[in-house]
């Protein structure tokens, strides 16, 4: 299949464009398309969910990828496609501060499942759950490149490396 | 010479008593005439006699009417009809197998995938009228609900060769 | 190096041809060798996603899958080799670990291609003990049945949907494992193509609906036959089984379907099987409709048609009745003395009859359609109509050439028109006529500026090396249909294009060379006098009427006043279905039997005659139209009707028609007055998808589907909100002496002052005409 959706594809005009977001989140928006050639404006896909993922606290909604198929002139079920191959998009909601734990073979070899029970224990979830006062998510993950400094986590846009369970302490502590 | 003893053999009826000495022999010997249909004759787990439909211990009817069996047959003796039941289930509507066509070869039972059709130990039963031999889907069922415990019990004694 | 040069490459020591350009998988599979596969499709952009196809490739140090791989100088290909046997035998054991062994209760069993694949190079034993997967099911609709565990994630569906339908219904979410073919959102889906995917799908996950269950594909035989729903004519596989139709399939044939067939022509096969259908001869006596046998029936009938006076008979004969019907009836009727016989029952304009061209025709070969540069398309819903045609129009917007259209309604188009003109049917003509001006043509009297949309029509279809006007199903059943035609004629002279007509039923090219018309006989031999037309026949009212395969009610022009007509005088009715109307009304009723019953001949829009045979059996003692036709003409005594099989009437019109080639050379028009007039609301008809004939209305699964039209009324926001109604608020419609009662449904498709509501749907029986002024209150 072509790469872009158009002319293959007919898609439905969105006539009031200016509805949808948030005039900053529009903003964002339009500085990533502006990147990409004329026309290709669905090559945005993926830093607008992020952006939109941001502004709704995190996670994404049917509606709001549907706004995003919308803005960007694409097909809703080609914006489902990006959205749930992805890991980074959340389809629930998540925690003000998603845990995100490596559990590769680095970072479980330098004792990763140690951080995992001791954050389970601190925070009294699981993978995937959220503490009932909605501060925290816990969310396991592969890879995320940095195996030196193994075990590590990321929150937020932060990396943490060289894990241990008071260092951990300390990291949530310094949380809000 | 050959004359004269054939002379003496048939003068003192040598063959007579040749043949009745067998006659003698069977009938003091240990008989195996069965008495039918007061004795009857053990039958094998593998008998090939009347076709049943089984069902699943819960009730359900084992038929998914995959129609390998109506394709297998090589006298063309069974006729399925099916369509989704109302739970969406693949099921037969029609299940007749025409017994006079049927030469119980048994290939039904192996084609099989789930144990449905089968032939038990069966082999006692007449029609008086013409149409009375076709077999539907419910007489098959009915049979073998009633030999449903023997069935499965042949179907263990021979499952290490199936 | 140029496209048509050729070169040689050796596959399995084989020397063969290529081309530039082409993938290895095009050459083998001209070449005959077998190369498995389940993501490519000739028709479809190349995935390589399944992995089955990967052959050896002399110096490429992996196997390389050949749907992706370009043909080179010299290549060496080996596809039995042992490399390759390894690695398509490791693709298909990672293809069946997650495939379940459901094959026993799966409809694909028998005809699936993962069975086939997985018996020459599967192993014997699986070596995966760990759980399979399962994936929920999600409901797709009326026609698609979904079993999305046994999915081999080939995409098939979803370029499908992308690349053919026009529309991205179906997606691949999530990924590895997790991967799912699905809507995501379920719905109903809305492609009129959507049954392709049927036979897309390499494995049982996206099954036929209707035929559920119900048949193995070792029970099936297969048969040609030819669809009988629009004017292409697609080429069909008829699947029978024990003499019923089970389902239907494409066909290939690259100059009219390729390898697809629209959903209305592979599910209308249910109507042959409704409750209602004609299963006996039946006749009138003191008043009351009684069975009789066909001795009887054909007596009283042939017993009417002597007794009534030869030019107060008149015969209305369906559009999609085949040429050996056409022609039949048109020499029964001439030889009684009658010239008053028509096919265009849904013509609503006939003042042009005089400059009608001997045989009218799409102006192209179907297949040309996807190289035209520009297309202009006027009163006419392509996509819904005939939608084989539209796929070839699409493939030519892909392509880059200009699809412009002058609409009553906004139609819903699975590509975006380029200029979209949308009116009310009243302005349509003035709407052409300024196109017209814009090049410089004659506007037959109209009073038309050009505006810059009518300049951007004409510019593009003048620049165009090849194009066309096509005037569609909405264009014939105007009232204006006479000028509208003049002008499109003028507009396609002066830009150089072609003009086409798409043609309401599947024969209608077949009944102009039989010579089902008033005004020519068979062969396009001009008569004079002419006869009464569909029209006429309603204004001057007849003693006998004959009609062939029409429910009078739904299929011609004007129902309410054609149903009065016919009701008042005496009806002789041969068709495959009854209807209350009927039951009520007829006084003789003959069963025909229908399409894929009775042997035969349609010739398509192109001028292509494409013959079939009857392979199921018709119900009761239902017989084909052609045989009651002849026994007909016999019992009335008619010299040179003793055909024996259908064959030889065909051969007697093709011959007669030998002289007589395609033709779209429009005459002078004589009355040039528009009879349409703005009225306070104006009515759209047209005729929906579903609902072009006795066969698709009776389909139960396609009357399910979004496309089916209940007893709905459209307007727009506007026009709800002046006449104070909300979506399904009730509301009566006033159409000369009929009226009726429908349900709102609010779509801004509609132009303002104007209510759409098509025929052949319930509630439209008691109305006119498709279009023209209509009274519109709150009910």
């Amino acid at each position: 299949m072509s790469m872009r959706s158009q002319p293959m594809v007919r898609v439905e005009k969105c006539e009031h464009k200016e509805a949808l977001f948030t005039p900053e989140v529009r903003a964002e928006i339009d500085a990533w398309v502006a990147k990409y050639p004329e026309r290709w404006q669905q090559s945005a896909c993926m830093p607008a969910l992020t952006i939109v993922q941001d502004m709704n606290g995190g996670h994404l909604t049917r509606e709001l990828m549907d706004q995003v198929a919308d803005y960007l002139d694409m097909p809703p079920i080609s914006v489902y496609e990006v959205a749930t191959f992805y890991s980074m998009y959340e389809h629930r909601p998540v925690g003000r501060h998603k845990i995100c734990l490596c559990t590769n073979v680095s970072c479980m070899i330098n004792g990763s499942d140690g951080i995992l029970e001791h954050l389970s224990n601190r925070l009294g979830i699981g993978f995937g759950q959220v503490t009932s006062d909605g501060k925290f998510s816990l969310k396991e993950v592969e890879c995320l490149a940095a195996c030196g400094g193994a075990p590590m986590m990321q929150i937020g846009h932060n990396y943490y490396e060289n894990l241990t369970p008071e260092l951990v302490d300390q990291i949530l502590d310094g949380l809000e | 010479m050959k004359t004269i003893t054939n002379y003496i053999r048939s003068l003192f009826l040598f063959e007579l008593l040749k043949g009745l000495s067998i006659t003698g022999g069977y009938f003091f010997s240990r008989k195996f005439t069965l008495q039918y249909p007061e004795q009857k004759a053990p039958v094998s787990p593998r008998f090939r006699g009347l076709h049943a439909l089984r069902r699943y211990p819960n009730g359900e009817e084992r038929c998914i009417a995959c129609k390998l069996c109506e394709a297998v047959c090589p006298a063309l003796a069974i006729t399925i009809e099916a369509e989704p039941r109302e739970d969406g289930s693949r099921r037969t509507t029609r299940y007749d197998i025409d017994l006079f066509k049927c030469i119980y070869c048994g290939f039904c039972e192996e084609s099989c995938p789930v144990d449905s059709i089968v032939e038990t130990r069966i082999y006692e039963y007449h029609f008086e009228n013409r149409g009375e031999q076709i077999m539907t889907k419910q007489m098959l069922l009915d049979i073998g609900d009633k030999y449903e415990e023997q069935l499965a019990d042949d179907r263990a004694a021979q499952a290490n060769v199936r | 190096m140029t496209e048509d040069q050729t070169f040689t490459i050796e596959v399995d020591g084989q020397q063969l041809e290529a081309r530039p350009g082409q993938m290895l998988i095009e050459v083998t599979d001209a070449a005959g060798i077998n190369v498995p596969r389940f993501c490519y499709h000739k028709h479809l952009s190349v995935a390589a996603n399944c992995r089955m196809c990967l052959v050896e490739v002399e110096k490429a140090p992996k196997p390389l899958p050949a749907c992706a791989t370009p043909v080179m100088n010299g290549m060496k290909v080996f596809t039995r080799s042992p490399l390759a046997r390894e690695a398509q035998k490791g693709t298909m054991e990672f293809l069946l670990i997650n495939h379940p062994l459901d094959c026993p209760i799966c409809d694909q069993g028998g005809e699936c291609e993962l069975q086939d694949v997985a018996m020459g190079y599967g192993g014997d034993i699986s070596r995966f003990t760990e759980r399979k997967r399962v994936v929920r099911d999600e409901d797709i609709g009326s026609l698609i049945a979904t079993d999305m565990t046994r999915c081999i994630h080939c995409t098939r569906c979803v370029r499908f949907g992308g690349e053919i339908a026009g529309l991205r219904e179906l997606g691949a979410t999530g990924r590895g494992e997790h991967l799912r073919i699905g809507l995501y959102i379920e719905h109903a889906v809305a492609s009129e193509l959507s049954g392709n995917v049927i036979d897309l799908c390499p494995v049982g996950a996206l099954t036929a609906k209707p035929s559920a269950y119900q048949a193995r594909s070792w029970e099936l035989s297969e048969y040609d036959g030819v669809a009988p729903h629009d004017g292409l004519g697609s080429n069909l596989h008829l699947h029978v089984r024990r003499n019923r139709l089970m389902r239907v399939v494409p066909r290939e044939n690259e100059d009219v379907n390729q390898t697809w067939i629209s959903d209305r022509d592979r599910f209308s096969y249910q109507g042959l099987y409704s409750d209602d259908r004609l299963q006996r001869p039946m006749l009138r006596e003191n008043g009351k409709l009684r069975e009789a046998d066909w001795q009887e029936a054909l007596m009283a009938a042939a017993r009417a048609l002597k007794d009534a006076s030869g030019a107060r008979i008149g015969a209305l004969i369906s559009p999609s009745a085949t040429l050996e019907e056409h022609y039949l009836a048109t020499r029964l009727l001439r030889a009684l003395g009658s010239n008053n016989i028509d096919h265009r029952l849904r013509q609503g304009d006939f003042r042009g009859d005089a400059a009608d061209p001997a045989l009218p025709w799409l102006g192209q070969r179907i297949a040309d359609f996807s190289n035209n540069q520009a297309t202009l398309l006027v009163g006419s819903w392509l996509r819904k109509d005939q939608p084989m045609l539209n796929h070839r129009v699409r493939q030519s917007q892909i392509d880059g050439a200009l699809v412009m259209a002058i609409n009553p309604v906004a139609y819903d188009f699975n590509y975006e028109l380029d200029v979209d003109i949308v009116c009310i049917p009243s302005a349509m003509t003035k709407e052409l006529a300024g196109v017209a001006a814009a090049l410089g043509v004659d506007t037959l009297g109209i009073e038309a500026v050009p505006d810059p949309a009518h300049h951007g029509i004409a510019d593009s279809l003048k620049s165009a090396a090849q194009g066309t006007v096509l005037l569609g199903n909405a264009a014939t059943m105007h009232p204006d249909f006479s000028l509208l035609r003049a002008l499109a004629s003028g507009i396609a002279a002066a830009a150089g294009v072609t003009l086409g007509f798409v043609g309401s039923g599947s024969n209608d090219c077949g009944a102009w060379m039989a010579g089902a018309v008033p005004h020519r006989d068979t062969g396009g031999k001009a008569i004079a006098p002419p006869g009464l037309d569909a029209a006429a026949m309603l204004e001057q009212p007849l003693d006998l009427y004959l009609t062939f395969g029409v429910e009078p009610e739904m299929d011609v022009a004007e129902p309410a006043r054609m149903a009065a007509a016919l009701g008042a005088a005496q009806l002789l009715a041969i068709g495959s279905h009854t209807s209350p109307w009927l039951l009520e009304h007829a006084d003789i009723l003959l069963p025909a039997a229908a399409y894929a019953e009775t042997s035969g001949t349609f010739v398509n829009i192109e001028g292509n005659a494409q013959s079939f045979r009857g392979v199921a059996a018709p119900p009761g003692e239902t017989r084909p139209g052609w045989k009651i036709l002849r026994v007909l003409g016999n019992l009335v005594g008619l010299d040179g009707f003793d055909y024996a099989e259908s064959t030889e009437v065909r051969d007697e019109v093709l011959a007669a028609c030998a002289d007589l080639a395609p033709d779209n050379r429009i005459g002078d028009l004589q009355d040039r007055k528009p009879k349409s007039a703005p009225g306070e609301w104006e009515r759209v008809g047209g005729v929906p998808i579903y609902a072009v004939d006795a066969l698709s209305r009776r389909a139960h699964a396609l009357q399910l589907t979004p496309d089916a039209w209940g007893g709905e009324l459209r307007l727009n926001t506007a026009a709800a909100a002046a006449l104070d109604l909300g979506e399904a608020a009730a509301v009566r419609v006033a159409q000369g002496e009929g009226s009726a009662e429908f349900e709102v449904r609010i779509d801004d498709a509609v132009p303002d002052g104007c209510i759409w509501l098509p025929t052949a749907v319930p509630g439209s029986e008691a109305l006119g005409a498709a279009f023209g002024p209509v009274a519109v209150e709150k009910a």
